[in-house]
């Protein structure tokens, strides 16, 4: 039941962490914004045009993932600014503050707390509030994961997980550990030797590897 | 470990052993003389029905977590219970009620668990849990604290950390 590797922990702050596999796929996250000055032979670059030499105007609506807008925002030189996602917008912050466990985060966009960390690099005015209702809806949500990681055991989870973002599905995880072993040991098992999920996992690997 | 080292680990003296006359002695050596039937276990004070039953009820009324008679009750129960069950009245009953026990106790550890998050507490004072209870929830909890953590130092902006720690 251990685990083949150590997952690293996404950096859940303004700088996100290197090495965390969350985290790289949470900075190739869309974010909506807009070109502060004409953007000459960008276009393309920028996924908007289909011919290389075309120039995005100035003021064009962007799509653009978290990594690059983190390389463009410049607070000195205005070249594009940053809109925040509709899920961080006062609307949403509501809609957390009221009742934080109905909102589907997972459906949201996978990394709620890992994307909404790195929109504070952003300088917006609403900064404080962002980071408040991050730590909030945590907060509120911590209970129903505990309870339901923790009682479920030997059942199908997938209903359990499906409305919890990437973070909350780790924790989710850790809690079903416990319990695993706990109820293993319990059963008697825990006295049994088994094969290492590294060993296991390396066979199968051995296999794919042949047909592939 | 070679089994020389194990020897090392595991001395003493031990006995006399008399037949008819009770002797203490480590739990392993005591199943392994009850397996081999040279022995009749004689179960810890504390594993008795009446005694038990005084010590859920305590467990239930109190809020905070009472002493338990031993810190491995669970694994001395399992143990016992499995291997000398024939020695110690009330088997069913006595696994019951330490279940009952364990229940409440873990019921009580993730309800403070929850009221330590949601106050946002930087420390508490857990007294009297055994090794076995926080085995179940240890990892949990500190992840979840340290994401917390994480995001309680985004509300400082300029603060934070950079740091790379795994």
């Amino acid at each position: 039941m251990s685990e083949a590797y150590f997952p690293v922990d996404p950096g859940l702050g303004p700088e996100e962490n290197f090495l965390s596999l969350d985290d790289i796929l949470m900075s190739q996250e869309k974010l909506p914004g807009r070109a502060e000055s004409a953007l000459p032979r960008l276009a393309f670059a920028l996924g908007q045009g289909a011919g290389t030499g075309d120039s995005i105007p100035e003021g064009s609506k962007l799509e653009i993932p978290l990594w690059l807008a983190k390389g463009l925002h410049d607070s000195k030189r205005r070249i594009i600014s940053v809109e925040l996602p509709k899920i961080y917008k006062e609307a949403w912050r509501t809609v957390f503050s009221a009742d934080a466990n109905v909102v589907d985060l997972h459906k949201m966009g996978p990394y709620y707390y890992g994307f909404g960390s790195q929109l504070l690099n952003f300088d917006n005015p609403e900064n404080p509030e962002i980071a408040q209702t991050i730590l909030q809806t945590f907060i509120s949500r911590f209970r129903r994961i505990m309870d339901s990681s923790q009682n479920a055991y030997n059942e199908d989870t997938s209903a359990l997980v499906a409305r919890l973002d990437e973070l909350e599905r780790a924790l989710f995880r850790a809690g079903q550990k416990g319990l695993n072993d706990f109820q293993c040991w319990e059963k008697g098992q825990a006295s049994q030797i088994t094969a290492s999920s590294l060993v296991q996992n390396y066979g199968k690997r051995k296999f794919t590897d042949m047909d592939g | 470990m070679p089994y020389s080292r194990l020897q090392f680990v595991f001395q003493g003296d031990l006995g006399p052993f008399n037949p008819g006359l009770p002797v203490e002695v480590p739990v392993w050596l005591a199943i392994n003389l009850k397996q081999r039937q040279k022995c009749r276990l004689i179960p810890p004070e504390w594993m008795d029905v009446e005694k038990l039953e005084e010590i859920r009820d305590r467990e239930r009324k109190e809020d905070t977590f009472t002493p338990m008679p031993s810190p491995y009750y669970m694994e001395l129960t399992k143990l016992l219970l499995n291997y000398a069950s024939d020695n110690i009245p009330k088997a069913d009953e006595i696994r019951t009620l330490v279940k009952d026990t364990w229940d409440t106790r873990i019921a009580k550890l993730r309800l403070s668990a929850d009221s330590f998050v949601r106050q946002q507490e930087a420390h508490a004072k857990l007294d009297n849990l055994t090794l076995m209870e926080i085995n179940t929830t240890g990892t949990f909890l500190t992840q979840a604290l340290d994401h917390m953590y994480k995001l309680r130092t985004n509300l400082q902006p300029g603060e934070s950390a950079h740091s790379q720690d795994f």
